[in-house]
């Protein structure tokens, strides 16, 4: 018997999509059996509070959580996020409800032997209620009590040998593609060196030093499938740099209709037979490839790598050898000066596991330095550089001024010339220029 | 209830204690043919909507059935993928970045059967647990926040209206007949913890009424220069205000310049801004990520405002239907939804969708504006 | 010049002690200004330092962190937490 009647809540039991009200429902129903005979350290009946509060937020119109700042574990700045029910009486199970980010592994692969671990550690000392995954990436536990967070702290350091995300003005949880283990694509192993990076800046994760947040994220190439290049202020995007690799026969096997075009994606739907002007040539944005005779051409050194051809023929052709990453820098969703997208920093960098990754760090610290120093409160890497210049960014990260790093050469001619850039500097004599000017 | 310790003593924090170790290494968790293949895969195909096959130089296939799940998800629900898990693929699986489930088996028939069994489960409400789907061009799984489940700011409730948007456009998540794919993303407020700003459709929580000042309470809760500083519009001043003939420290709010972002309720308790009639969603759509053929594009708002209707949202996934339902009609193959906005013109985009144009759509924040103007005698009658 | 760890410490306490009146939470730019020929890092070691002595804490808006003496401030009773 519920604790609570939901009857609007109940109406999305039903439709496809899998429903987190049936779900949370059989929460309920397993934790009020509690046929293991766990010692639920917060109350077992909090599922139902939490669907109590919500049908409540979904009568009338309005949330019943607060913000709490102050809870965490000791000697950490981030990873917890307090919160607490306006209607404690009604919902006692959720009164203190606090968010818990545990840092996801990188790729999200999972074996059920880790998960069953963590399943186990928040059942016992939690709701029993996740996000697989939150929106930057973390497995994000859903609703402990205070006393709790210290001992899921001590238990996941100590028996699951995993840390906590971060959160607050810290470097956030950084997030990848799943690059090299399952992807033609991947131009760089991104999951080595999410983690390599995870684990360097562990202190800037947890103790939060930085104006605002910092979020890496790595994409494998140009498709962008973490959205590095709109969501992080560090974004690292694999590419290549020489010739795309052609398999003649199998472009004559895409164009005589014996392999799907797309590699299946738009099988749904009957597009015509597949036409590899209209399809891939004319929509080729720098135009730099050419079908003639029945063998594809491409002048590479025309090509901005955009994938589409090597999406709509991935057997047929195939990223370069030559391979790296393009650095982006300064992304960030809407507040407080309106949406921005990563602006290209480096071209192009090898991404190099020998030297553990030191061009890149190198990169990294030199940004930070400058952005821990100037950059004001609560503003984003983007709005510094929007505020500062480009300019700057550019020289604190020690890399070179490179026409790639522009759309197109500004448009005004108001250039804040400084005395080294001109000869003889701007000391000058009044005196002398009175002898070949009268006043 | 008995408190059991983990171990950890609270007088003494630091004893024992382990920091800094970060997250798992991920090569721990790859499946073997994963492991075995990493960095040589040759091509991918999909096979059918939700199959994926991935080819690897030395010839092994491995084949990745795809299904969606809320992201709020139980122990209960983790356990039994976890038997799925156990039960299919030796103990491996994956989630996706959008939320998806990736379970990954050596062949074809275990791949096919894996998609039967799954496909078979079901909630006792009557949805599916693992519906397949999610590749190519269709719709795949919403990414989102916590919305009135888990936050103190949202103007709308997240999972509720992924699970009814979700509902509406289903027969695209199973299917790959759209022009390209369709990602749809949900944030509960303009603060967008889940980044809504490059995606296809995006549906927005927005407030619209300025916060509320609990004037006799604040100065107990809140520090004034604290919330003064939250505002990054800069609308909030500290003031004393008479109520009853009794002075209180306070603040004021300069409403005309609020941006209904809720960062001063974050700060301070005593300015709440939730309002049932003030509340809802905005629509915003064109955004993209990827890089292919066009460039990364911000999203678009297309709808200023829509009243909250929980349980189902019906006016908002009515209007999201029709603006799919008009792309899908009317796109080439490969455009994605932004890029075929751009191509008809704008003007021709809200004659298409059924929307109407409102001066709210005009935008007037800060330097970006301009550039959103026409400035051209090229449109559209 | 590295900085002084103990002087250091009872520099940023004090600090925050004479805004006490005002505000108990401040963003750690708030003390890299009182230190401006140390770089950054070295200040935030001394509030390491101090969270680890459990003088200071953090609080967290979420989105941003700020930093303040344990026990004090409005919120700390206001959450119930003190």
């Amino acid at each position: 018997m519920a604790k609570h009647k939901t009857p609007l809540l109940d109406q999305l039991e039903s439709g496809p999509w899998p429903s987190f009200v049936s779900d949370i429902k059989l929460e309920c129903e397993n934790r009020a059996k509690n046929e293991k005979g766990v010692e639920f350290q917060i109350p077992a009946d909090c599922p139902e509070d939490l669907l109590g509060v919500l049908e409540l937020s979904y009568v009338d119109g309005e949330t019943h959580w607060k913000h709490g700042g102050i809870v965490g574990v000791f000697g950490y700045g981030g990873g917890v996020i307090g919160r607490y029910c306006d209607q404690p009486e009604m919902f006692p199970g959720v009164a203190h409800f606090h968010t818990i980010r545990v840092n996801q592994p990188s790729g999200k692969y999972y074996t059920t032997e880790f998960l069953r671990q963590l399943c186990d550690l928040w059942e016992f000392r939690g709701s029993g209620l996740t996000n697989m995954h939150g929106a930057t990436g973390d497995i994000v536990f859903i609703g402990t009590t205070t006393p709790q967070l210290e001992e899921i702290f001590f238990e996941l350091t100590h028996n699951l040998n995993t840390d906590l995300g971060g959160s607050g003005s810290n470097l956030r949880t950084p997030a990848t593609c799943l690059g090299m283990s399952r992807c033609e694509y991947a131009c760089y192993d991104t999951q080595a060196l999410c983690f390599n990076l995870t684990n360097e800046y562990q202190d800037e994760l947890h103790r939060p030093a930085f104006p605002y947040k910092f979020k890496f994220k790595f994409d494998g190439c140009p498709n962008g499938c973490v959205a590095s290049i709109a969501r992080s202020d560090f974004s690292v995007i694999g590419t290549w740099r020489d010739e795309i690799r052609i398999d003649q026969e199998a472009v004559a096997g895409y164009v005589g209709g014996e392999l799907a075009p797309n590699a299946g994606a738009h099988a749904g739907r009957d597009w015509g037979k597949f036409d590899i002007q209209k399809e891939v040539i004319d929509l080729c944005p720098s135009e730099c490839m050419c079908y003639e005779d029945g063998k594809l051409s491409i002048n590479d050194k025309e090509c901005v790598r955009c994938m589409h051809c090597i999406n709509t023929m991935p057997r047929a052709l195939r990223i370069g050898n030559d391979r790296g990453a393009s650095i982006f820098v300064g992304a960030k969703a809407p507040i407080l000066d309106g949406a921005q997208m990563g602006s290209l920093l480096v071209p192009f960098v090898k991404v190099d596991a020998g030297n553990d990754y030191q061009e890149i760090k190198d990169i990294v610290e030199g940004i930070w330095d400058l952005w821990m120093e100037e950059g004001k409160n609560r503003e984003r890497l983007g709005e510094t550089m929007k505020r500062m210049g480009f300019q700057k960014i550019i020289e604190a990260a020690g890399v070179p001024f490179d026409v790639r790093q522009v759309q197109e050469p500004r448009t005004n001619p108001y250039i804040f010339w400084k005395a080294e850039d001109v000869e003889g500097g701007w000391d000058r004599d009044i005196v002398e220029y009175r002898k070949r000017h009268q006043q | 209830m008995a408190f059991i310790s983990s171990g950890y003593n609270p007088e003494k924090p630091m004893e024992n204690r382990i920091t800094d170790i970060g997250p798992r290494e991920y090569k721990e968790f790859l499946p073997p043919i994963i492991e075995k293949n990493f960095g040589k895969w040759l091509y991918h195909e999909i096979l059918e909507p939700g199959l994926l096959m991935h080819k690897a130089e030395s010839g092994d296939e491995v084949y990745t059935v795809r299904c969606g799940g809320a992201r709020l998800m139980s122990v209960t629900h983790i356990r039994e993928i976890c038997d799925i898990a156990d039960k299919f693929c030796d103990g491996h699986l994956r989630f996706t970045t959008r939320n998806n489930i990736e379970f990954m088996v050596d062949s074809l028939d275990k791949a096919k059967e894996l998609k039967k069994f799954l496909n078979e489960q079901k909630f006792a409400g009557g949805s599916y647990k693992y519906p397949v789907g999610g590749t190519g061009a269709g719709v795949t799984n919403i990414v989102h926040t916590q919305g009135w489940v888990h936050c103190h700011t949202p103007a709308t409730d997240a999972s509720g209206t992924v699970k009814a948007t979700m509902d509406v456009v289903f027969e695209e998540f199973q299917n790959m007949r759209l022009p390209a794919p369709v990602r749809i993303s949900m944030a509960c407020c303009l603060n967008m913890c889940g980044a809504v700003h490059c995606s296809d459709i995006a549906i927005l929580g927005i407030h619209r009424k300025p916060p509320m000042i609990d004037h006799k309470v604040l100065d107990n809760i809140c520090e004034v220069p604290l919330a003064v500083a939250a505002c990054p519009t800069g609308a909030i001043r500290p003031t004393k205000v008479e109520i009853d003939g009794k002075s209180y420290k306070s603040v004021a709010v300069k409403e005309e310049r609020c941006m209904f972002c809720g960062n001063c309720y974050t700060m301070c308790p005593a300015m709440p801004l939730s309002d049932k009639e003030g509340d809802g969603v905005a629509l915003m759509v064109g955004g993209k990520i990827s890089n292919r053929i066009t460039k990364p594009a911000f999203s678009k708002v297309v709808v200023p405002f829509i009243p909250n209707e929980p349980p189902r949202w019906p006016t908002m996934t009515k209007v999201i239907k029709q603006i799919l339902d008009a792309y899908a009609e009317d796109a080439r193959k490969y455009e994605r939804l932004g890029d075929w906005a751009n191509r008809i013109g704008w003007e021709r985009f809200f004659e298409k969708c059924g929307l109407e144009f409102t001066e709210h759509l005009i935008d007037d924040f800060r330097d970006p504006a301009y550039y959103t103007w026409r400035q051209t005698t090229q449109f559209k009658f | 010049m590295p900085l002084d760890l103990e002087t250091a410490k009872k520099e940023i306490v004090d600090f925050c002690h004479s805004k006490s009146k005002s505000k108990s939470k401040f963003y750690f730019n708030d003390f890299t200004k009182l230190f401006p020929d140390a770089k950054a890092r070295e200040v935030k070691k001394v509030l390491t330092a101090l969270v680890n002595e459990g003088v200071m804490i953090f609080w967290s808006s979420g989105s941003t962190t700020m930093y303040g003496l344990a026990g004090e401030g409005k919120q700390t009773a206001g959450e119930g937490e003190g």
